[in-house]
This record gives C-alpha cells, structure tokens and sequence, in this order.
C-alpha cells in the first residue's frame, strides 16, 4: 500500500489532507441534500381526505328510540327525546369501529367505553366520540356531514 | 489501506494500456454507473406509479409536477435510460474496433449482446409504461407487429398483451416485465456479463509475451479514478435532468383525435422507416433480427485476429469485422435520421 | 485534488437542481365537489372570476367543462386535451363539455334538453337560409330543409325533418349557391364570426351567452349570462343585408353600435318596444334555442308578436299564476334574479305556454316588464278597452307599426 505523507507528516492540515477532508464534506453535503430531497419526495400525498356526506333516505326510517348504525359512514344515528342526532363510530383511541352495547358504546379492541351521547365514560381513549351533523331537507330527508 | 469491498470487485492490476480512457472510452463502466441509477430512481417511481390504463397517465403527471423532486426523479430515470443505450452500443462498437470479441471473449461478447436486446426490450417497456397519447400509436403498432409473424403471430400476441388490444391486462405485463421480469434477466446476464470480464483476464489485451507494454494499474488506483468518474457522471444526470424535463402527453383517450404525424421512440426509428418499405413481418420483424443475428456472427468472421493485435484499436486482421460493424452502424444511423 | 474538484461539481449540481424544482409556482390545489378529482388549473388561472352563479368553481372546478389535464403543471401539456380550444361551448364538443343528464343534456320532461334543442334550432343548422336559397335558384323542389351547417338527426320529428345532411359547397354547382357558401356563412352558431369587433362572439353557447362587447380583439372572457344584451344579438342580426342578387353579405354602413336605424329588418319602422327593450325581453328560449324539432324557416320557430304581450281588442293577454314551486319560471328568474318571483304570482305566458317570467300582472290587474338586462321597470298597457281598433286577425307587427312607430 502507498504511505501517504500525511501520515508520517504530523503537521495538521496539509494541503493535501485538507482538499480530501474539503472532498469528503462536500459529499457528505451532496448526499445531505439528496436525503433532504428524498424525504420531501416521499412525504408527497396522493390523496386528500374530504369531508363527506351521506343521505340517509326518509327521517321516517329512523323512528323514536332507533340507534342504526350506518355502516359506510361509521356512524350512529340516534333518534330520542332531543331528535335525530349523530355520533361518530370510530373509537378515538386507535380508530377501530365501536359497538352498540345496552345503554353504551363499547369498543372492541382496547376495551374504552362512550355513553350514547359519545361522552367517554372510560378509557383508554382520552377523548369522547365526535359529534356528527344532520340536516333534515324540507322533504323531511336525512343527510349526514361528516 | 486496506482494500475495501469495492476494491475486491476489481483484479489486483489490469494491463494500463488498455485500462486509458482513450481505449475503454469509458463505456463499459458507465453502464454499470447508469443501470445502478436505473434501479434506484425506478424503484423511486414505483412509490407513485399505478399500472391501470385510468391511472397510469394521472400518476406520472403527478410524479413530475406535484411531487417535490418527482420530476427530477423521473428525469433521471429517462435520461439514464436513453444513455445506457447510447453507452452501450458505444461499449460494442468499441470492442469490436479493438478486437475484444476474440476468443476466449467471444462468450461475453454474446452475453453482452444480449444485454444490449434486454436494454432495448426495457426501454420500449418503460415507454410504454407513459400510457398516454404520445406512446398511443408505438404501442399499438409495435405489439400488432408480433400478430404479423406467421403462425404463431395471434398466440405470441394473446401472450405478450393479456387480450385483443391494449388494455388494463397489457398495462399490468409490460409493467410485470419492466419491473421485475426483464430487470431479473438483466441482472443476472449483467453480473455475468462482469463476472466474465474478470474470468477472461479483464479489459482484452495481448497474451503477456507479445505485450510491448508491460505497465499494470492498480486497483485503488482504478477505483480512485471510478469514483471520480462517477461523481461526474451523477452530477452531469443531475445538470441534464433538470433542464431537459423527459417526454410526457395527456392521458389516452378514445375521443382524441388522431394525430398528425406518430413517431416510434427514437431507438425504434430505424425499424419505423423500414416498415414504410412494405410488409410488416418481412421489415419489422425479419430484417430487425437479421441485424441481431449479423452482429451475433462478427466474432465467427475467419481469420480470426491475430493475437499480437487484440487490444489496440483497429487491428489489421480484423478488417472485415470493422468494416460490417461500420457499415450496421452507419446504416442504422442514417434509417434513423431519414 | 481530481475528487476535490469532482466533489464540487457535484455539490453545484444537486444546488441547481434545489433551486430548479424551488422555481415554479407553489401548486394551488381545487377539488370540486361535483368531480371529487383534485385538479391544479388554479396555479396560474387563479385570477378567474366564477364563470355564473350557476357554475361556481368551487363546485364545477374547469376540467368538468374544459377538459383538459388536471394535475400538469406545464402550460402547453395542460392545455393540450382541452375541448374547443378556450371555449368548450363550441358544438363540436358541447356534449362532453356542457351535457350530462344532470347539467344540460337531459330529459325533455325536466326541461334540461338545451344541448339538443339547440343543436337541432334553426340559428345552428342554417337549414333556413341554405333551404330558401337552393330552392330559390332551382337546386331543390320545394323549400323544406334537406341540409344544414352540420349532419343532425331528430329521432321524434313533428316538423317531418327527421335529419339534416351537411351542406357541402364541393357537390354544389350552381355558381350562386358557391358564392352563397363563400359569402352567407358566417352566422350559424359553428361558424368564425367575420372579423371586426361589431361581428364578434364565440361560437355555440358561449356565441350568445357570453357578452363580447367592448372586449379588446382576442381577450379571453369568462362570463355565462341568461342576461343576454341586445348587443350580442347584434353581432349577428342587424349587422347588414345578404343580397340574393349578388350572393354578397353588405355591411350596414352607419354607426356599427347604433340601436336600430338603416337595416333593421322587416320595414325600418320601430315602436317604443324596440328601442328600450332588450331582444330577450320579448323573445323567448324556443325562439332563439329551438324547440327540438329541425324547422326549414325561422319564420317557423319565431312567433312572438305584439299581440302576445298586449293582447287584442278583445282578448287581455294569456296570463297564468305560479303554483308549483319547481315551476320553470321560478329556475329562470332564479338564474337572473332581476325580479324577486314567488309561488302565487301571476306572469304572462305566450300562445304556446312559454312563461314571460318576467312579466307580472299585478294585484291590480295592471302589467308591467322588468328589463331581464336593464332591470328597468316598465308598467304597460293591454290593447282590451282602449281606443284601438285594430283587427283582431291583422295581428303582424306591421299592423301595429302604421300607428305605434316612434322617431328618435
């Protein structure tokens, strides 16, 4: 192998071991912007989630006491004393779909547990069920906004 | 300094004579260089690509427009494209005009040959692969070029596109081939293609008594002079792809009207003029294969060369060869300009 | 040293490729509620005013109507799919643009057959014009309309005109009819308007839809209007005389932007109506878009007369009050809110049931016109117990003119 003069030369900074330290930065600074660059390349959406809404046919359809599960929405519709009413479905925890209970809405996967009116009554998620619009058209028909 | 990976890919010393830039051109490497880049900015483009007729176009606009540096990505996987070609047939021509075809090379000279179809076969794909008008009228009289071959036309046809006209199926297997099923071919006939190099005793050269010139390189050295060039090489991509932005149309659409003049991408030019000549089988197919099959004869030419010449440009015995790859060349040049 | 220097180069690529893709403008997103498909027009068109209250670009975004590659953001690729060029109203490619059963080829019987009915209305065929002078110089038996400014079929014709074939001057021999075809065909709706601003519009719907006037020669406008000036009218009617004896188009030689004055067809007298008014103030949609049949004659598809408004000596006007609140005159008044219409007003209709939307009988009995582009209000009276004695079967327009011209 070639013995470079650096090497045995203990002067720092020779003009040679500075262009090849100078050589070596200026790579490592080429190869920093193209990691840079690359983050920014995969960090690109394709898609947008919009807001969406559903119709849900006939307010007749969602009598007094009726809690339905619209499935495509992953929502509730509750008809009580207040109304017709909406709540979300998606457990704010980890997001997995909650199930109608007697008197709560139960989720399946870590165990949290909402009151119908989506208030949490036990964790482990740290939020309650979010709130979901209707709107009633003057042909008396249902349309969800989530 | 001990010798690190990249080294042990390289022999101890190679003759210096031959390892100028001046005789190598510098061709062979920077296939190596250029098919690296391939790999890894087409594996960038699969992130956003989506191989459906629908969404084909779509997702190659987004690609260069919308994604930050997705143009550049995709620049640079055209423009390696284009050069690995270009290299390539310089790589050829140059080991034909230097004797490097003569045994024991004549092997590689056939791998390398075959390289070069699978080169061609992955350009067409990736072309294809646009989906939008400006590859509509290659695509469809480059595969009704295979309906022409007699008997088993229709067969290779269902084969080759997965139904009656290009649609979703023939979509999904030209992106199957260029992804995956020709890059398999390519890399595996490529790293024998290099490992030959080294098992024939690399870059052709005389047999070492009937060296004049005994001078050898070593190999730091020649990685030395690797990386150099290969810093070179990325930064001359980078400069091209971003001002010269790669071919791109609107999506296909049944409602387009036709165009005025289709145009074959340009390393099938050649083919497109001589088809004007009449039969398709006879000039699109045979004629095509003719050439393959004339270059594939070069190294069978007698008398073969006199082992004093390999190595140098131009040897004296090796006329005949010269003169055929000049002429090919030449011819498949002056097809493609007309 | 080599590698140094290498090293730099490099660096100095990578820089120039940051500060290129840094370049173009930051892309400006839109995804239209109608489509759901995100589209990047808006990065250099962001300027656009709406083109109508009905077609909000936050609902209908551009790619809907003009085609074109929503996600380019390069200039020429963008444009390159476009449909009619800057007007996607041309009918070459008015289906695509503007049809759809929900937007303007739909059914009859909810009134959203504009597409057809215009494509098949006599302003677009030309099949009057072309039909007279072929029958006038011999070519065909009988004026009924054989061919029109393009092939278009009418699978429930009441007119018996089934399909027009194309006109085409290369199988026309008779020298008047070539100079017709050099000289008279520059006002069907397909047609290049002839150069000058007094002649300029677009083509199909935008021809009369969209206001040119005033506009600088090739200055795009991005305007849709059912308030349709007279002006637009103009660019085409009353702009000079087609003389059959020359086959030659003379222009009008006085003020190109004056109302009425030397060519105003038929008889060069006018009544109070004709100055003040806008032509669509009294001329209804079937008139101008065609009722779906293919007619041989204008003089077929226009019937509006004084009478429709004013009513005879012995009859008031036909009058019909609003009770379905999707009644189509509700839509129209909606679409140019010049008068606030409600269920329970009572509007004129013409002789074949057309609403003269707005036209209002009031509770007093007494009528009055609201200018559809003035927004003049304009009380008026019936014929029906005043001094008039006009006979009730002499209702043409000329009648009227003998006592109501007026001088300006």
């Amino acid at each position: 192998m070639n013995v470079t003069p650096s090497s045995i030369n203990p002067t720092p900074l020779s003009r040679r071991t500075f262009l090849e330290l100078a050589g070596k930065g200026l790579l490592a600074v080429s190869g920093l912007l193209g990691l840079g660059g690359l983050s920014r390349f995969f960090s690109f959406q394709t898609e947008t989630a919009v807001p969406q809404t559903f119709a849900l046919g006939p307010a007749e359809n969602y009598p007094p006491g009726s809690r339905t599960f619209i499935s495509q929405a992953q929502a509730y519709i509750l008809h009580t004393d207040e109304g017709i009413t909406a709540v979300s479905a998606i457990c704010p925890h980890l997001g997995c779909s909650v199930n109608l209970a007697d008197n709560s809405f139960d989720c399946p996967c870590h165990g949290s547990r909402f009151a119908l009116d989506g208030e949490k009554l036990q964790g482990p998620a740290n939020r309650s069920l979010r709130d979901l619009s209707v709107e009633i058209s003057a042909d008396n028909q249902l349309t969800l906004l989530t | 300094m001990s010798p690190s990976f990249f080294h042990h890919l390289h022999p101890p010393t190679i003759p210096k004579p031959q390892a100028r830039f001046s005789h190598t051109l510098g061709a062979g490497g920077l296939a190596v260089f250029l098919s690296l880049t391939l790999l890894v900015t087409g594996a960038l483009e699969m992130f956003y690509y989506v191989p459906t007729p629908d969404g084909a176009a779509e997702s190659v606009q987004m690609l260069t427009f919308l994604v930050p540096y997705g143009g550049l990505v995709r620049n640079l996987h055209f423009w390696a494209a284009q050069g690995l070609l270009i290299v390539s047939i310089i790589h050829m021509v140059r080991v034909l005009l230097t004797g490097g075809y003569a045994a024991p090379r004549r092997f590689n000279y056939w791998l390398g040959l075959g390289l070069l179809a699978l080169i061609i076969f992955l350009d067409f794909s990736g072309y294809v692969l646009r989906w939008d008008e400006g590859i509509r009228w290659a695509l469809v009289a480059g595969t009704n070029l295979i309906k022409a071959i007699p008997g088993i036309g229709p067969g290779a046809y269902r084969i080759l596109m997965g139904g009656d006209a290009p649609g979703p199926a023939a979509l999904v297997r030209f992106y199957a081939w260029h992804i995956f099923g020709l890059i398999l071919l390519f890399i595996i006939v490529g790293v024998w293609h290099i490992f030959r190099v080294r098992r024939d005793g690399g870059i052709a050269a005389p047999p070492p008594k009937l060296r004049q010139n005994r001078e050898r390189l070593p190999r730091n050295e020649l990685v030395r002079i690797e990386v150099v060039a290969m810093i070179v090489a990325t930064a001359v991509l980078i400069l091209i792809s971003t001002f010269f932005p790669a071919p791109i149309g609107p999506a296909m659409s049944e409602t387009a009207p036709p165009t005025a003049e289709a145009r074959a991408p340009w390393f099938f030019l050649w083919v497109q003029q001589l088809l004007k000549n009449g039969d398709a089988f006879f000039w699109g197919v045979l004629i095509p294969l003719a050439v393959l099959g004339l270059l594939a004869a070069l190294p069978l030419i007698r008398p073969s060369l006199a082992p004093e010449e390999i190595g140098s440009w131009l040897p004296k015995s090796g006329r005949v060869v010269q003169i055929a790859t000049l002429g090919i060349i030449l011819t498949l040049l002056i097809l493609t300009l007309l | 040293m080599k590698r140094t220097l290498a090293a730099l180069f490099l660096l100095l690529a990578v820089l120039t490729a940051v500060w290129a893709n840094g370049r173009p403008p930051a892309p400006i997103p839109l995804t239209p509620t109608l489509t759901g498909e995100t589209e990047y027009c808006l990065t250099c068109h962001n300027d656009l005013p709406d083109i109508s209250a009905a077609h909000p670009t936050a609902v209908f975004g551009c790619v809907r109507c003009h085609g074109g590659e929503r996600l380019a953001l390069d200039a020429d690729l963008a444009h390159s799919s476009m449909r009619g060029g800057a007007n996607p109203s041309d009918l070459a490619v008015v289906e695509p643009s503007c049809g759809g059963s929900d937007c303007h080829s739909g059914a009859v019987s909810a009134d959203r057959d504009h597409i057809q009915r215009v494509q098949t209305s006599i302003q677009a065929t030309y099949a009057g014009a072309i039909a007279a002078v072929r029958y006038a110089f011999g070519v065909q038996p009988d004026p009924a309309a054989q061919l029109g400014a393009f092939a278009v079929q009418d699978t429930e014709t009441n007119t018996g005109v089934p399909y027009l074939d194309p006109f085409n001057p290369a199988q026309e021999t008779h020298p008047s009819i070539l100079k017709f075809s050099q000289n008279c065909l520059n006002c069907h709706l397909s047609a290049d308007p002839l150069p000058g601003g007094e002649y300029d519009r677009f083509t199909g719907c935008a021809a009369c839809h969209t206001p040119t006037q005033n506009r600088a020669p090739d200055q795009l406008t991005h305007t849709l209007t059912t308030a349709i000036p007279y002006t637009q009218c103009n660019t085409c009617h009353n702009r000079g005389n087609y003389s059959l004896r020359d086959m030659a188009f003379h222009p009008r030689t006085d003020e190109a932007n004056g109302r009425l004055q030397d060519y105003y067809q038929p008889i060069g007298q006018f009544t109070q109506c004709e100055w003040t008014l806008d032509c669509i103030d009294c001329h209804t949609r079937s008139e101008a878009m065609g009722d779906g049949d293919i007619h041989s004659s204008q003089a077929d598809i226009q019937y509006v007369q004084c009478r429709t408004c004013h009513g005879t000596i012995n009859e008031p006007p036909l009058t019909k009050t609003i009770t379905d609140p999707n009644d189509i005159a509700l839509r129209l008044a909606a679409l140019n809110p010049v008068i606030d219409l409600q269920v329970g007003d009572t509007i004129l209709v013409t002789e074949q049931g057309e609403p003269m939307w707005n036209i209002r009988q009031l509770d007093d009995g007494s009528l009055q016109l609201t200018g559809k582009v003035t927004e003049l209000t304009l009380p008026f009276s019936r014929v029906m117990d005043t001094a008039c004695e006009q006979n009730p079967d002499e209702q043409e327009s000329h009648f009227c003119h003998e006592c109501h011209a007026v001088e300006h």
